[in-house]
């Protein structure tokens, strides 16, 4: 009989944690410096919850029974979660909130049969602003993070959920959830092929292709016969483009629009590079109406947040070289000379343990296999262990370096 | 370098032909007496990769390749994530219901619940016959799926068609079509939103170069 883990399960051995320890660290870092505070929310929630947002297909949830609360569901990400707390458990707090989170999350796999269930994400949630200001630091915050980690080269791909929206407003109401899916889809060929009359179709075409270059998207998306609020999300669309100047690559895409009506303004995703793959680093958007779903009395609330996909950024970070590639080795080992030894063998492992309290850490080991002196060398050298300290049954003890 | 997925088997010739108009030239994949499944345009300015049809996709949108070409059938039967660009009008054919044509049906609805169907388009034949309200037993079979009726172990089949010959050759006859299919070109969702490898110019190129068009094989 083999134990193995379930299909989609993985183990993180030591090196695997000591590499994800330290990214999570570097974005824990910059998640502190702009503000924002951690929060822990439950793994396991009520499936009601994980799915009133709209952008959670209860499929998608692995789903648990339970005889009391009945269905339950590993978390497929955090927003549900601390939208329910803050509305509820933190409604006499300040605005705005600024919250982190750092938590693994569960998916049910579809197309890919054996693909991962659990995941990690890193994230924020700046609840109760809406607006310009909200919508950059949030943006900037993403860029400091990535800086932080030692990813230079990326894409935002920013769109604006709310503007598209409207966009598809000429769109008969019956056909629009199809012109809206084959864009969201990319699937240019089924746009082609809906029954709509040639003046929207090529509506239809025109919003499918209106991304590249901001500047460039900005005017022709000026050129539409825009109502007041079309004009002002243009407008603070132009502002914040102005902002993320600085940011390495900034597509600015209007076709990117989700299936479900969750986000309400701007929505983004981070891409690295070709060479690292493309990969999705991460996601976020903001979603004003989210909030007051999970309201007693239904008060709106604005928020706006993303996520790392920290097992994406995992692998870039591991190609651009930048993580440890060796667990920390002991900076100890030391050893008893014989049995008699073995007390004053402890009470100077923990005097070195507790020395120097100013270094992050001295590691300190204590030796246990009673191995010949020549045996315990070859074998402190093999494991990178900077230091013996051999100490006899006196309890003097006999330095010894392997540098 | 610019990836393109190329597709073995039916719809290669075209494929090559195609890319090769617009500047991209893979026809050493047509050499016979080639066994490389990875080569270079001799311009350098992309590669090519010969994988399964089924395949093509899967490289697609896991973005290892950044376009590719490869036939609607797949691309309804698998779902993949990825962006439908250009329909080439190239490699048409249909997908349809046969069954041998002593059998007393004249159309899918008249199947009897329960029956059992033989496909190698197992979602396609399954969303088929769920739209129809009738609960079958899909048989996966990975080719010459004409024998399920023929042998008994099926009542129908759902497969591609083109001429129709084999599905005469072998007694069967069609019922009806789910749809018709053509070969597609399709593009990395995030390559494409990205403009990745100036890909909107070579899109570009190749729709000038395909206008969708039936186009019978004789």
């Amino acid at each position: 009989m083999m134990y193995q883990p379930p299909a989609g399960a993985r183990d993180l051995l030591p090196l695997d944690v000591a590499q994800k320890c330290w990214i999570e660290q570097h974005l824990q870092q910059v998640f502190q410096r702009w503000g924002y505070h951690r929060i822990i929310t439950p793994t396991l929630e009520r499936l009601d919850t994980l799915v009133a947002g709209g952008a959670v297909e209860p499929q998608t949830v692995i789903q648990v029974w339970d005889a009391e609360e009945g269905v339950l569901g590993l978390r497929p990400e955090l927003t549900a979660s601390i939208a329910r707390t803050a509305v509820t458990r933190m409604e006499g707090a300040t605005h705005p909130q600024r919250l982190y989170y750092n938590a693994n999350i569960f998916r049910q796999q579809q197309a890919h049969v054996s693909g991962q269930h659990e995941f990690y994400q890193a994230g924020v949630e700046l609840l109760g602003s809406g607006g310009l200001l909200a919508d950059a630091e949030i943006l900037l915050l993403l860029a400091d993070c990535l800086s932080a980690v030692g990813v230079q080269h990326w894409h935002v791909i920013l769109g604006e959920a709310d503007l598209t929206r409207s966009l598809l407003n000429p769109f008969p109401e019956a056909i629009r959830s199809d012109v809206r899916r084959a864009i969201a889809q990319l699937d240019r060929v089924g746009l082609a092929n809906l029954s709509l009359s040639p003046e929207l179709k090529d509506h239809a075409l025109f919003l499918l292709d209106l991304r590249g270059e901001p500047a460039q998207v900005l005017q022709k998306v000026s050129q539409l016969p825009l109502d007041p609020p079309q004009h002002e999300a243009v407008t603070n669309l132009k502002s914040l483009v102005e902002i993320l100047a600085p940011l390495p690559s900034l597509t600015l895409d209007l076709s990117l629009i989700q299936t479900f009506d969750y986000y309400t303004g701007v929505v983004f995703e981070i891409i690295s590079d070709a060479e690292s793959g493309q990969r999705i680093l991460g996601q976020g958007g903001r979603y004003d109406q989210l909030l007051g779903l999970y309201h007693p009395q239904g008060k709106m609330m604005p928020g706006i947040g993303f996520s790392f996909n920290v097992e994406h950024l995992h692998q870039v970070l591991l190609g651009l070289g930048q993580l440890p590639t060796q667990t920390p080795a002991s900076h100890w080992l030391v050893v008893p000379e014989s049995e008699a030894a073995i007390a004053a063998t402890f009470r100077h492992a923990q005097h070195l343990r507790s020395q120097n309290a100013q270094l992050p850490l001295t590691r300190v080991e204590v030796e246990l296999s009673q191995k010949p002196p020549a045996e315990i060398r070859t074998i402190a050298r093999q494991q990178r262990i900077a230091q013996i300290a051999w100490v006899n049954a006196q309890g003097s003890v006999t330095i010894e370096s392997l540098a | 370098m610019l990836t393109v997925a190329l597709p073995k088997g039916a719809l290669l010739k075209d494929s090559i032909h195609l890319l090769k108009s617009v500047g991209l030239d893979f026809s050493a994949f047509l050499d016979s007496s080639n066994r490389q499944l990875q080569i270079s345009d001799p311009s350098g300015t992309a590669q090519g990769l010969l994988v399964r049809a089924q395949d093509v996709p899967v490289y697609v949108e896991y973005g290892q390749a950044q376009l590719g070409i490869v036939g609607f059938d797949v691309l309804q039967e698998k779902k993949p994530n990825i962006a439908q660009v250009i329909d080439l009008g190239f490699g048409h054919c249909r997908m349809s219901v046969a069954v041998p044509s002593q059998s007393p049906y004249r159309s899918a609805i008249e199947l009897p619940p329960n029956c059992r169907v033989a496909s190698k388009f197992i979602h396609c034949a399954h969303d088929f016959f769920c739209q129809l309200d009738i609960p079958v037993e899909i048989i996966p079979l990975y080719g010459s799926v004409e024998l399920g009726p023929i042998t008994g172990m099926s009542e129908a089949i759902v497969d591609l068609v083109s001429t129709g010959r084999t599905l005469k050759e072998n007694g069967l006859i069609e019922l009806d079509c789910l749809y018709q299919s053509t070969a597609r070109l399709i593009a990395h969702p995030l390559s494409y939103r990205l403009n990745q490898y100036h890909l909107q110019h070579w899109l570009d190129e190749i729709g000038k170069r395909s206008q969708p068009q039936v186009t019978h094989s004789p």
